[in-house]
């Protein structure tokens, strides 16, 4: 299982569009990827309703872990994505 | 990659049973439409594979292929091609799809159509001649007053001069000239016959010897039947003139011919027929109420209705008046108001139950005009149109007649039923008590077991169904195998990527489609659980049956908004109908802020589905 943080700067947050592509990106990995926000809750990333209803703003600190056979590279993918896009 | 057109074509028809089996062919914006001859000759299967073919239905007796805008017109000029068929307008393929229909359901439906653009006419007359009758008696003196003579021409033009509307309304519907429709209804009730209303009291009728016809110089006041008949006839010689006769001789001759054809065939053929039915009618009904215990009231409570579409009611006066002369009682009358009564009965719970507003706001006066005895609204406009309601008010007007025959009232005088009757009946409790009963069971009947079929709307008023609010969301929009989406807002849909915006379009956020809205209300276009509003309020996520999760974001780039402009009516978690208002926003603001107001709904997991489909 890999774990890490990220701090939302895209203006709009995790928002439907931010949101799509994330979903997108995260769907090309075998892993389950889960993130949760400061707040608690916590929601699988593969699902984009399930994502924008974390709510997350610009400035939100969240938790992503991936757990599976691709979790090295999965989670090094996603990282880049989130800081290229999110 | 292009879509090979031909290709595409040549497929559908291989898969539809050949060219002979297609009846008409048309297209909107999106979808191949098909009338097919022979639907056991269609490889649904293989039709849903052929590349190009987005989805498939059937509907209203067409097979609809979805293609896609700007794919579809050139599949469907290759389809022509192919199948050496004419272009045929959706108007001709909706036709054809009511051609479909078995003989007696067109016979059935031809005196609705008629009836529904005339209802304003004969609702507005219906409602003023039972209120004015009713004066009239209430008001001792009132029926000799120049008010009460005025009013009562005023308000029985429109079924004194019934005919000719009906004709016109007629020719309408077959397609015939509307002005020659007039002459012929006209011509039926023209000053030089007799009134029909008259017939009873007139001591000879004169006749004309035409040919070897022996023709009554009898008006067809009061009648519908013979009037559509005649008006039919005169379409088709009409129309088959105008294909036959010389552009240079058509005006000369067609009219000419056409009027004189209709009015000797009328005359000579279609009215003896439907007088001597009309005489055998009258006799057999003079018959039926003698045989005993009420059961011969009772069965006639059940076919006056029929013989009222027929346009036999207006015999009856002659019995009538036949009995008041007799005995002073008219025993006839309570079995009428029976018939009547519960026709009011059927058409109110219709009023009540029906969830469109055309139909409620037709229901309801025409229920009115009955209760006062008119029932010629409330029949052909609303009961005989759906026809259980019909049914159900024939079993109302049974009971309540068999009721009035084994209570014995009659009334003093004639020409009135329903809520008027009450001044002219003997006794009134007991004919209150029937009144109850004739309405109440019609009522409870058409209340309990009739149900509106959405189908019947579009038939009757070819009115764009997009346009009626919570119809819409009963197009559905987006199909996959967990089932279907229907348009959440109404306005023009279109497939996502037209979406005015990159990631949207690109099919990132999956497959679905915008709507570019006419109105500011959106609903919710399937069952489900809401899983997400946005803080902004301007988006939000359903999860519907089949774990499909739909996303409806309102605009482009709204988010920029912070919610100012949208007001969504549910939170996160809330279970939602479909049909259910969900959200509101402002077009203007949307617009004063910068950005495209297209709706975007899309099936965010449409990957997890392999047959989805999108478009109207």
């Amino acid at each position: 299982m890999k774990e890490f943080k990220f701090t939302v700067t895209d203006p709009v947050g995790i928002h439907a569009r931010p949101a799509g592509l994330l979903v997108k990106e995260v769907k090309a990995h075998a892993s389950a990827i889960t993130i949760a926000t400061e707040a608690g809750k916590s929601a699988d990333a593969k699902k984009l309703l399930a994502l924008m209803g974390l709510g997350i703003k610009q400035g939100d600190t969240v938790t992503v872990t991936v757990d599976g056979a691709d979790e090295e590279e999965a989670a090094a993918a996603i990282e880049k994505f989130m800081k290229d896009n999110l | 990659m292009a879509l090979d057109y031909r290709k595409c074509a040549e497929e559908i028809v291989s898969h539809i049973g050949g060219a002979e089996n297609v009846a008409t062919a048309a297209h909107c914006a999106t979808r191949l439409r098909l009338v097919i001859a022979d639907n056991g000759k269609v490889d649904k299967k293989a039709l849903e594979n052929v590349e190009g073919v987005k989805g498939m239905f059937e509907s209203n007796g067409q097979l609809q292929l979805i293609i896609g805008t700007g794919t579809v017109n050139k599949v469907y000029d290759e389809f022509l091609a192919v199948t050496g068929l004419s272009a045929a307008s959706k108007d001709d393929a909706k036709k054809a799809a009511a051609a479909q229909m078995p003989l007696w359901k067109r016979l059935l439906k031809t005196p609705g159509d008629v009836f529904v653009p005339i209802l304003p006419a004969i609702v507005a007359s219906g409602l003023m001649m039972g209120l004015v009758e009713a004066l009239g008696k209430a008001i001792p003196g009132f029926g000799e007053t120049d008010w009460y003579n005025w009013l009562d021409m005023v308000a029985n033009t429109a079924f004194a001069y019934l005919p000719v509307i009906v004709a016109i309304s007629s020719a309408r519907v077959f397609g015939g000239n509307i002005f020659l429709g007039a002459v012929v209804g006209l011509m039926m009730i023209h000053s030089n016959l007799i009134n029909a209303w008259a017939v009873g009291t007139a001591e000879s009728i004169p006749t004309w010897q035409l040919l070897f016809f022996n023709v009554k110089r009898v008006g067809y006041q009061g009648h519908v039947i013979p009037v559509i008949i005649a008006v039919w006839l005169m379409c088709m010689i009409e129309k088959w003139l105008h294909k036959h006769v010389p552009e240079m001789l058509d005006l000369f001759v067609t009219p000419l011919t056409t009027v004189l054809i209709t009015a000797f065939v009328t005359f000579t053929i279609i009215g003896p027929i439907f007088s001597t039915f009309e005489t055998y009618v009258l006799a057999g009904a003079k018959l039926l109420i003698t045989v005993g215990f009420g059961i011969g009231s009772m069965i006639m409570g059940a076919i006056y209705p029929i013989t009222v579409v027929m346009g036999l009611h207006h015999m009856y006066n002659v019995i009538e008046a036949g009995m008041i002369a007799e005995t002073g009682k008219n025993i006839w009358m309570p079995i009428a108001s029976a018939a009547n009564f519960a026709q009011f009965g059927a058409c109110l719970a219709v009023a009540v139950k029906s969830r469109s507003n055309r139909t409620k706001a037709v229901a309801l006066p025409s229920s009115l005009s009955a209760s006062l005895g008119i029932t010629e609204p409330a029949i052909f406009g609303v009961n005989f149109r759906f026809m259980k309601p019909f049914v159900f008010g024939m079993i109302g007007g049974a009971a309540g007649a068999w009721f009035g025959a084994i209570s014995k009232i009659g009334a003093t005088t004639y020409g009135v039923t329903g809520i008027p009757g009450l001044l002219a009946i003997d006794n009134i409790p007991v004919y209150v008590i029937m009144l109850a009963i004739a309405a109440g069971v019609a009522f409870a009947l058409t209340f309990v077991l009739w149900k509106e079929e959405t189908d019947d709307a579009p038939a009757a008023a070819p009115a764009p169904a997009e346009e009626e609010m919570p119809d819409i969301v009963n197009t559905s929009v987006i199909r996959c195998s967990a089932g279907e989406i229907g348009q959440p807002v109404a306005g023009k849909v279109i497939p996502y990527d037209e979406i005015p915006d990159p990631t949207f379009a690109s099919g990132a956020l999956g497959v679905g489609i915008g709507v570019e809205p006419d109105e500011e209300t959106v609903y919710a276009p399937m069952d489900g659980t809401i899983s997400s509003v946005a803080e902004s309020k301007h988006a939000i996520g359903i999860s519907g049956a089949g774990d499909m999760e739909l996303l409806i974001h309102v605009g482009v780039d709204t988010v920029e908004m912070n919610g100012d402009g949208f007001r969504p009516l549910v939170s996160e978690g809330d279970t939602v109908k479909k049909g259910q208002k969900i959200l509101t926003f402002s077009k203007a603001k949307i617009k004063a802020a910068g950005h495209p107001d297209t709706v975007v709904v899309l099936l965010t997991n449409s990957d997890d589905y392999e047959d989805t489909t999108y478009g109207i």
